[in-house]
């Protein structure tokens, strides 16, 4: 059949795949993000075994792939107690995997800030926590922007992973569409144009984020 | 940890090692094919590289790999799933190569090459003696990270049923319920294996920044 | 003898090269002055083709380079073959970054001869040896560019190019991106190199350097050269209110 056929008869199919999608993406960047916020200031503070861990886990999650903790997460949290939804423990997965990133996209950040401001501030007589809050982290943030995007992307790409744990999203419903119809092509085809379109316009969003805050 | 399942990941991780050996080097051949066309002096060239750049890098890999997996039945190539998984990873880290190299390209300063034009250097030797090494040299660190991201990938494919690690992993706890032993020795292997490229990537650099040339790491 | 009549070249839409001529005779040394942006960088690099030229032509010795006139009267590109041997008469100095990094001094010099030229390897080593010892770095042979100053890597470039046995040399502001304590050395081998009697172009800011060596200096102004004389002429008896201009801000 022809392809604007099958867009109008399988619209509402692909329009709940990118739904999920899209939700469990951007929950799961918010996430990673506040998650990656807190491994970083667990490696600032004082104590040595908090860096040292963040260090281990940050490690264990660049090199492992991303299926494991999701499968870790769908399959073993029922075995202890928690019998969560599918598209939470992705979720949760994504989270953590994304986290370590995150935690490394704003340590470069912070690197990159000059260590003079560090003194302008502790001049200025600023407590440590107003320092964090009024010099550090605007700046972080601003510097991080472009490669949390990159990795915001990256993110919403792992989403079709949890077409494996039977999250309804884009892909699985790809797959169920081709074993409905065995029209793969079309099927897949439309899926992939879908994943670029919200790729596409997660980087433009960044980018414009960029450009908002970087003439302050 | 039931018995016989960590023969079974360690077989398991060969394949991975060996699915991922296999994408590096067809995609690092892929790139040296590609990686010119972005250098190409027609404006549609470069437009079909930045388009197939744009499209398998905007793509989840798992995406491509049904397309493929769904596609080559269709043109009549049963090639069962290792072929299939092979060539979904060549296409996809092909392109992650080229986008290394042309990275690489543009940072080697202009006299480079124009001292290379100036010498008259016919194309073989210009490129044995000053291209590649010097690409070589600019494009070790983001080689060895697109390596480890192969090794990643490669767990990717057991979804379209290529028996690796994952797979391995997966069918063990489905069988026998210990998810966490099974995954955890998972994860020690695939740490073990990416750790290891990466650290062999380092010896490398190393290597190479004593023949005199500095580069940057990541 | 190098020729050039009516060269004309655009970057796009704007043009940098408004029809030039230009004559050096065998073993004369050109010195190009003039603000930035008046094309003489330009002009340096459409001699040895590194950039294309619109219009105009250049001859080596009576031989056109570059463009041949075809059939059909328009003009045509020569092979990428022609052009190779036709580089390799020439040899080019640029500002900085000209060795290759992963070569030591002596590789780099030699690759020329070896692998354009086809000049078997004792024989390309012999030639290598001796014009690094000529440019003073004979203590440097096996070092890597990394392991040399920036006077030190200009003088290897200088003696790679003339390991080609070229009939012309071009400098592009060779001493521009040195320490001031470096150039002296840098300029101390071009000095020596007048005795070679080689056709020598060179791109410079250096005009007390210019004067003492060039035979002639061209100024040039937006595209096309608006003064040529001896340094004599140019530095102390300008002419032209821009030159003037120019080496008043210069001074």
């Amino acid at each position: 059949m022809s392809f604007a056929r099958w867009v109008a008869i399988y619209g509402p199919t692909y329009l709940t795949g990118l739904g999920w999608t899209a939700v469990t993406a951007f929950g799961a960047a918010v996430g990673a993000i506040v998650w990656g916020c807190v491994l970083l200031l667990l490696r600032l503070a004082g104590p040595r075994w908090p860096a040292r861990a963040v260090d281990a886990y940050v490690q264990l999650f660049r090199n492992t792939p991303v299926l494991l903790p999701i499968y870790i997460v769908y399959f073993g949290f029922p075995l202890v107690g928690l019998p969560w939804p599918a598209v939470i423990c992705g979720g949760l997965a994504l989270v953590l995997q994304n986290g370590a990133y995150v935690s490394e996209i704003l340590r470069g950040g912070l690197k990159a800030i000059d260590r003079v401001q560090f003194d302008a501030a502790r001049s200025l007589g600023l407590t440590p926590w107003n320092t964090f809050r009024k010099i550090l982290l605007p700046q972080v943030l601003v510097y991080s922007i472009p490669a949390l995007g990159s990795q915001v992307v990256l993110l919403l790409k792992d989403t079709s992973l949890l077409s494996a744990i039977t999250v309804t999203e884009l892909t699985m419903q790809a797959k169920l569409l081709t074993e409905q119809t065995g029209a793969a092509y079309e099927a897949f085809i439309v899926v992939a144009l879908l994943y670029l379109l919200l790729v596409s316009t997660t980087e433009v969003m960044f980018r414009a984020a960029h450009r908002a805050v970087r003439w302050r | 940890m039931p018995p016989g399942s960590f023969g079974l990941l360690v077989q398991g991780a060969a394949v991975s090692l060996a699915l991922a050996a296999a994408a590096i080097a067809g995609g690092t051949l892929f790139a040296i094919a590609l990686t010119p066309l972005a250098f190409s002096r027609f404006a549609v060239v470069r437009a079909l590289y930045g388009l197939y750049v744009y499209v398998v890098r905007g793509t989840p890999l798992l995406v491509l790999a049904l397309l493929v997996f769904y596609a080559l039945p269709a043109l009549d190539l049963r090639t069962g799933p290792y072929i299939a998984g092979t060539l979904v990873l060549v296409l996809y880290v092909g392109a992650l190569f080229a986008e290394v190299f042309r990275g690489g390209v543009l940072s080697i300063p202009r006299p480079q090459w124009e001292s290379a034009r100036s010498l008259g250097l016919p194309p073989l030797a210009k490129f044995r003696k000053v291209i590649a090494p010097l690409v070589t040299r600019y494009t070790l660190p983001p080689y060895v990270n697109v390596c480890v991201m192969t090794v990643k990938a490669s767990s990717v494919l057991s979804i379209i049923s290529v028996w690796e690690l994952t797979l391995a992993a997966r069918e063990i706890i489905e069988r026998t319920l210990a998810v966490f032993t099974i995954l955890g020795v998972a994860a020690a292997l695939y740490f073990v294996m990416c750790f290891g490229v990466d650290r062999i990537g380092r010896w490398l650099e190393r290597r190479l920044m004593l023949r005199g040339f500095v580069g940057e790491r990541a | 003898m190098i020729r050039i009549r009516g060269l004309q070249k655009s970057f796009g839409t704007l043009p940098v090269l408004r029809g030039v001529d230009l004559d050096i005779a065998d073993g004369e040394v050109v010195a190009l002055i003039g603000r930035s942006g008046c094309g003489k960088t330009t002009l340096l690099r459409c001699i040895n083709f590194l950039e294309e030229y619109d219009g105009g032509e250049i001859r080596l010795d009576g031989e056109p380079l570059w463009y041949r006139a075809a059939a059909d009267g328009r003009r045509h590109r020569v092979s990428e073959a022609e052009a190779r041997r036709m580089r390799q008469t020439m040899g080019i100095v640029f500002q900085q970054y000209n060795l290759f990094p992963h070569m030591t001094a002596l590789e780099n010099v030699v690759l020329g001869p070896r692998f354009s030229q086809r000049v078997p390897a004792a024989e390309a080593d012999a030639l290598g040896r001796r014009l690094l010892t000529r440019v003073g770095l004979e203590a440097k042979i096996s070092a890597y560019p990394a392991q040399l100053s920036g006077g030190q890597q200009q003088r290897v470039a200088i003696a790679r190019a003339l390991a080609m046995r070229p009939k012309i040399l071009l400098f592009d502001e060779i001493t521009s991106a040195l320490d001031p304590e470096l150039v002296g050395e840098v300029e101390d081998v071009i000095r020596a190199l007048l005795s070679d009697r080689i056709m020598m172009v060179l791109v410079t800011h250096a005009l007390g350097f210019a004067r003492e060596i060039a035979h002639r200096i061209a100024y040039l102004s937006e595209g096309s050269i608006v003064e040529l004389g001896t340094p004599a002429e140019i530095l102390e008896r300008p002419k032209d209110p821009t030159l003037k201009e120019f080496l008043r801000r210069m001074r």
